[in-house]
């Protein structure tokens, strides 16, 4: 098999080869470093490309593969690292020139569990300058570019995962989602972006980030791979108290049932107001592709979500308060977009801070109530396909709204109200703009049953229109 | 803005805030702007009862309508 075929592969379809010896992760790991160093003058979604390092974890993984050591469908595969969360002894930038010389002592919880299930470190993926944005435009490390179209935005803030998944450099990448930085860059690089349940996977040593609602999540080419890789990820940590211990159940049993009998519920306002034409087509399109497949649909009305737009004074404190050490020591160093949306939050007052806090309850329990009645909720993951790099603005419903810096939002306006209500939520593509450019469906379920959300995503990614596409770019150069 | 630049300019020096020059008022405008406009939103929302130990009902809010 070529070696952009393997490739091509997902963990699912690799894993059973490199068990059986069929495929060498020596191999795979030489492969997967030259289609990244082959894509990094197009993409530019490294910051840190491990040559040296990834070969190494691949020949001992090799080796242990040959003592009949399995660890599991993580084994020997290539995967990519945000570089916001730790790696002991790697450079870990967190995308900004205020850390660009920060070398962790150990690796974050997540990267442990990857490394002890025998994944492969390729590299450490380029963000949005302090995982603070949409875009992935880094003034310090320089724009990601979107994969489907090089001048567009591949989404943000884990733009160059989403960027390495969909072009095959690596089979699954690690991002973080604080408001949308998982599931944005998967919609807009048309891969597979999960944001577990809040508590479900340990935190520690996500660098630089709020108290409230972040969470780091897999990016994948399929539903089935983000399962395995959840299932490596969960868990009770011991050392993070935002981790809850719950059991983790085994994902994989939950895919491949069929969806007859199971309900969905398409919010009548908000999620479907302020949203791209040939978004809302496409989503339409996918509810009538899973009502196809037995799924029941009720209209469900959400009028707390009205009041959502709150949930950003909670955010604008706690990151005023996050970054004061750094603001302090090394000002200069900032990116504006960045410095100038955080300073701003040192004049959210404590009283509206409070009221964010009741707002986020609403919601929360708005959320439980109608999640008693459906099994899971649908939505459009990004209002709109990704936008220009250069572009300041889009314009929803005649209005221009702000896509980088102070004052903008629109791009997760459907994706960080998760954030706050702690639910899981994935997206998975469903379709194309005129333009070429991916189209995300946004599932969020119950707290915890994630197992759900795989299942239902799984069936609807089997009759999605956009299987089988590839980038142009992954065959050029 | 609505809130004039010597009101977060006291606010700056009193509370210990980051200082910010008259253009650097004007970067943050935008995001201060977007606080202020979701406040108003909120403005006559009755928060009151939110507690979080409050009991859901089943039938309070949001509701199916199918």
């Amino acid at each position: 098999m070529a070696n952009l075929d393997l490739l091509k592969l997902t963990i699912s379809d690799i894993a059973p080869k490199i068990r059986s010896g069929e495929v060498s992760p020596v191999e795979l790991t030489e492969a997967a470093l030259a289609q990244a160093d082959r894509l990094q003058p197009a993409l530019n979604s490294f910051i840190t490309i491990l040559h040296d390092q990834a070969m190494t974890q691949a020949r001992e993984q090799e080796a242990a593969l040959a003592r009949g050591e399995y660890l599991g469908p993580l084994q020997g595969i290539p995967i990519g690292i945000k570089d916001n969360i730790a790696t002991g002894g790697i450079r870990t930038t967190v995308g900004t020139k205020v850390l660009s010389d920060n070398v962790p002592d150990e690796d974050a919880e997540v990267v442990r569990r990857c490394k002890a299930a025998g994944a492969i470190i390729l590299g450490k993926e380029n963000l949005e300058e302090f995982a603070a944005g949409a875009t992935s435009n880094n003034p310090h490390y320089g724009p990601v570019h979107n994969p489907w179209a090089l001048d567009h935005i591949p989404g943000g803030s884990s733009g160059g995962g989403g960027a390495n998944v969909a072009t095959g450099v690596t089979f699954a990448s690690l991002g973080t989602d604080l408001g949308g930085s998982v599931r944005l860059p998967g919609t807009f690089c048309g891969v597979v972006g999960l944001k577990q349940t809040f508590g479900r996977v340990s935190q520690r040593g996500l660098l630089v980030t709020s108290f409230n609602g972040d969470h780091i999540g897999p990016m994948t080419r399929s539903v089935s791979d983000s399962a395995l890789v959840l299932q490596a990820l969960a868990g009770y940590d011991p050392l993070d108290p935002s981790t809850v211990p719950v059991p983790v159940p085994d994902y994989s049993a939950s895919l491949a049932r069929n969806l007859q009998g199971m309900k969905m519920g398409v919010p009548s306002n908000y999620f479907f107001e302020l949203v791209d034409s040939e978004v809302e087509a496409a989503v339409r399109l996918a509810i009538e592709a899973l009502q196809e497949l037995g799924v029941e649909t009720k209209e469900v009305s959400m009028p707390s979500m009205e009041y959502s737009g709150a949930l950003r004074f909670s955010g604008m404190a706690d990151s005023v308060v996050t970054h004061e050490p750094y603001i302090q020591a090394k000002r200069e160093d900032y990116g504006p977009d960045t410095l100038y949306r955080t300073l701003a939050g040192q004049f959210v007052l404590g009283r509206d801070y409070s009221k964010a806090l009741k707002v986020q309850r609403i919601i929360q329990e708005e959320h439980a109530r109608v999640l008693q009645e459906v099994d899971f909720l649908v939505t459009p993951t990004a209002p709109v396909a990704a936008p220009r790099i250069d572009a300041k603005y889009i314009t929803l419903d005649g209005e221009e709204h702000r896509v980088r810096g102070p004052g903008s939002g629109i791009i997760s306006r459907f994706t960080s109200p998760e954030n706050a209500t702690g639910l899981p939520a994935i997206t998975v593509p469903c379709g194309f703009s005129e333009e070429g450019l991916p189209i995300g469906v946004q599932f969020i379920g119950r707290a915890f049953d994630e197992s759900t959300l795989f299942r239902v995503a799984q069936g609807y990614e089997a009759v999605s229109p956009s299987r089988g596409h590839w980038p142009t770019v992954i065959d050029q150069g | 803005m609505p809130i004039s630049k010597e009101t977060l300019t006291a606010m700056i020096r009193d509370y210990h805030g980051f200082e910010l020059s008259d253009s650097e008022m004007d970067l943050i405008a935008p995001e201060l702007d977007a606080y202020l406009s979701e406040l108003e939103k909120i403005r006559d929302l009755d928060l009151s009862g939110i507690m979080s130990s409050r009991l859901i009902k089943a039938d309070e809010g949001g509701h199916s309508d199918g």
